[in-house]
């Protein structure tokens, strides 16, 4: 029963909630508009010539939909805006560079990366060449037994360290909500449970395998029946991902989608070489010309008699 | 000797439960609260309820529906403004933002920090339309709209100057200023408006200038700067106003007709274009860069700046020149030809003196005086004595707006090393995408701020005070008529002896003029350097 709960029906929900909440929710940004180019300039914009512009700025401050394509992949892939991160020092009134969110930030993202790509291995027949060639590289394999997977380690170091920030460091405990502790807390039970999977009471994985091929090809009654065989230890880490998959479109996890869409960040800074048009630009109420000049008559003229001029007369 | 008055600047750090209780009028500290837009300001742009209100007091006199137009303006905004949806949804609270924002630095008032002041709605936002927030409440950081969050609202987003300093860190670029602006547009929809933008935004919408000067003012000022001109270099300058078919239309804040220092940079700007012999002409209709309009909605702001381009087909000019200032240049680099698209009767914004073509103007037709300047001073088409100059230790102070909404760094820089011998940066994370607000821009220029503007001006008068005391700079310089507003105040009170002006006025010192008598004086009327009185 456990099995068939755990192992058939909760994932397929989960996993439809993930793929419908997902698209529900960049359909959802896609559809509002975009009435204004406003990126956040971090560099310095393309102009005359003899302004040089350094690797940085072009990127910092794209002009091109190259360097701005460039300056989406620096961010999403090496936090870009987070490695400029500062601390302030109020009794020395003075900024100091300060990294270590950003390399918690890192090493949270790549381990889990690595980790998902490891878990690939459970869906993929066979599993891929370069599959086994990280899981083998990161592992060190044959130097620990059983081999000691480092990002399955570091993930958990990398959420205790952003966890502990946000107890520990006053002011990031005054930002956090509980939604933020929990993602975390439930990040932490998904890394542990499968750390306890890997290296403690191991289940079957050809049983896990067997389940969730079966799962992805729809063959529902022989999901039913291998899930059955399964330990129930294995539900509880398969029961926490499921979960995540289902919290996932409603919570704050979303920036991963998020950030693609970021108007600050996705368009070029060359807003006056290219004008961008607001779809819904409504129509110009204001002072015109012959209104002004309705009010102001006696003055404008007089501007004209003078020749459309003024000059010292000291 | 008396000892002076220490200033304390007291971090609390709540419990997030206490985060999402609303501060109300019961707690508004004088110096921190707006007052309330004025009837007639109200009355003449057309915004819903006008009516005599006061922030202190219980009762705002709000309209009997106002919870509905709020959430339904905001169901609006959500549609219209991707970046506002987005920014609602994204952020994981990670603080990166807390400690960039110069108001949270210097009050320590914890909803100042930029997510902290981006919770406020966002907490409205989770739990009208978000389901976890209708389903779980306060645990999912959602709150009622109350009239007390209303109050709280007004409070803060009032206290932001716009400046982005906090989208320049953001992992996800949420940007502060996109969130309070459109929050202040909903605000005013249900008549919550403040003062001193209102005053100058109606002002700007009847006579086409914020300080509200009529054309004889306007050609008065200018005329009375062409006598200073003539004073230091006895050169009688005819100023072109309102006049067709010239080349080219400038146009710069109006702070720049009367203010101190802005006056010298005015002076700077006539000198200049007398002695390259433009063709171009000011006008008393647009006879404002400046749109406070953008600091509360977008259309106010279209409101404002659409005379500039009817202006200029007006007149049959072929582009448009603008002058110093911040915020302007958010609404031209990034706003105008967006709001009102250029005629086509402009054209191709080349330097008639060097030739230059700007590329990066080729839509929208606009160019700064800096990206002017400094192409006039590498083609070599100005003599310059930078040695005029040498009573002043420059630094630069990068304006937010220019900064980060169009990054317009090395140009001002560029041309104030042409005319300066002594020029020192700030420390490196004050300046450029990482420079300070200095703590008035935004709309809180207003008086009765005066203690937000001077706590949240500290850490940029730090990093000037840093340089005053390593390297003896005494002069700032700035390229926003807001800067020049603030920054004598803000340097007085920090008590920093250092001198506010712009790069105009640097480059008038410097520029030698044909048939210039020998200067004596620099366009303050200080005795230039080497010269005995």
């Amino acid at each position: 029963m456990i099995g068939v709960i755990f192992g058939v029906i909760i994932p397929y929900i989960a996993v439809a909630i993930f793929v419908i909440g997902i698209i529900y929710r960049i359909i959802n940004w896609a559809n509002s508009a975009v009435p204004l180019k406003v990126p956040t300039t971090c560099g310095q914009q393309k102009s005359l010539k003899f302004i040089r512009r350094t690797i940085y700025d072009r990127f910092d401050s794209p002009y091109t939909k190259w360097e701005t394509v460039v300056r989406m992949f620096l961010e999403i892939f090496f936090f870009r805006s987070l490695f400029r991160n500062t601390r302030y020092y109020l009794d020395k009134q003075m900024a100091r560079d300060a990294r270590w969110l950003w390399l918690f930030a890192i090493l949270f993202h790549y381990s889990l990366l690595l980790v998902l790509l490891r878990h690939s291995r459970f869906f993929l027949q066979p599993v891929p060449e370069f599959i086994e060639m990280i899981s083998n590289l990161e592992a060190f394999k044959g130097v620990y037994i059983p081999s000691l997977y480092i990002s399955g380690i570091l993930i958990v170091a990398a959420l205790f360290a952003l966890w502990f920030r946000r107890l520990f460091l006053s002011r990031e405990r005054t930002l956090s909500l509980p939604s933020d502790h929990f993602a975390l807390i439930l990040l932490l039970a998904i890394t542990i449970s499968g750390n306890i999977l890997r290296y403690f009471i191991k289940a079957d994985l050809e049983a896990v395998k067997e389940l969730i091929m079966n799962l992805m090809t729809f063959n529902i009654a022989e999901a039913v029946e291998v899930a059955n065989t399964i330990e129930p230890i294995f539900y509880v880490h398969f029961f926490l991902g499921s979960f995540l998959l289902a919290y996932f479109p409603f919570s704050k996890l979303m920036h991963a989608g998020g950030v693609f869409f970021s108007p600050t960040r996705n368009m070029p800074n060359n807003n006056r070489a290219e004008i961008h048009v607001n779809p819904w630009n409504p129509p110009y109420k204001g002072l015109t010309w012959e209104e002004y000049y309705e009010m102001y008559k006696d003055q404008l003229d007089e501007i004209a008699e003078q020749g459309y001029k003024v000059k010292p007369e000291l | 000797m008396e000892e002076a008055e220490k200033l304390k600047i007291e971090q609390r750090f709540p419990s997030w439960r206490e985060l999402l209780k609303p501060v109300t009028e019961k707690d508004f500290k004088p110096g921190y609260y707006h007052y309330s837009a004025l009837v007639r300001d109200v009355k003449a742009l057309e915004l819903p309820f006008p009516r005599e209100w006061n922030p202190l007091e219980k009762d705002w006199k709000l309209p009997p529906n106002w919870k509905e137009i709020f959430l339904k303006k905001m169901k609006e905004a959500l549609e219209k403004f991707r970046s506002f949806k987005l920014f609602m949804d994204i952020c994981v609270r990670c603080g990166a933002c807390a400690d960039k924002c110069h108001y949270y630095l210097g009050t320590g008032d914890p909803k100042n920090m930029p997510v902290a002041r981006a919770e406020l709605i966002r907490s409205i936002y989770r739990r009208y339309f978000t389901p976890a927030g209708k389903l779980f409440g306060e645990l999912a950081g959602a709150r009622d709209l109350t009239e007390d969050v209303i109050k709280e609202l007004y409070y803060y987003a009032y206290q932001c100057s716009l400046c982005r300093r906090c989208s320049a860190f953001c992992p996800y670029g949420i940007d502060t200023a996109e969130v309070i602006w459109v929050l202040r547009s909903i605000l005013a929809e249900i008549g919550v408006v403040h003062r001193f933008s209102l005053i100058s935004i109606a002002a700007s919408a009847r006579t086409g200038n914020h300080l509200g000067l009529l054309p004889g003012g306007i050609a008065g000022a200018l005329q009375s700067i062409a006598e200073d001109v003539k004073e230091v270099t006895g050169i009688d300058i005819e100023v072109p106003i309102n006049k067709k078919g010239a080349d080219i239309l400038f146009v710069a804040p109006s702070a720049d007709y009367f203010a101190t220092p802005h006056w010298f940079v005015c002076m700077g700007y006539l000198m200049l274009f007398h002695e390259i012999g433009l063709d171009y002409t000011w006008s008393t209709y647009a006879s404002e860069g400046g749109n406070f309009g953008t600091f509360i909605s977008y259309e106010l702001a279209q409101k404002l700046n659409a005379k500039i381009y009817q202006e200029a087909e007006r007149l049959g000019v072929k582009w448009i020149l603008g002058g110093e200032c911040g915020h302007m240049w958010r609404d031209k680099h990034q706003y105008i030809a967006t709001m009102n698209p250029p005629p086509k009767t402009l054209e191709d914004p080349i330097n008639p003196i060097t030739g230059t073509y700007f590329e990066n103007a080729a839509e929208s037709k606009w160019v700064h005086i800096a990206e002017f300047v400094a192409d006039l001073i590498a083609h070599k088409k100005l003599k310059l004595d930078p040695s005029r100059n040498d009573h002043w230790k420059v630094t630069f102070h990068d304006s937010c707006n220019p900064a980060r909404a169009m990054g317009l760094f090395e140009e001002p820089r560029y041309v104030i090393k042409n005319v300066c011998n002594y020029f020192y940066e700030m420390p490196e994370h004050t300046i450029k995408e990482k420079t300070y607000c200095c703590g008035s821009g935004g709309g809180l220029l207003a008086d009765e701020v005066m203690d937000l503007r001077m706590r949240g001006g500290m850490p940029r008068a730090m990093a000037i005070r840093y340089v005053h005391k390593k390297y003896g700079v005494n002069y700032l310089c700035t390229i926003c008529a807001i800067d020049k507003a603030a920054f004598p105040t803000l340097l007085e009170y920090w008590k920093i002896p250092v001198e506010v002006g712009g790069m105009m006025e640097l480059v008038g010192n410097a520029l030698i003029m044909k048939g210039e008598k020998e200067r004596t004086m620099d366009l303050r009327g200080n005795p230039l350097p080497g010269v005995n009185e």
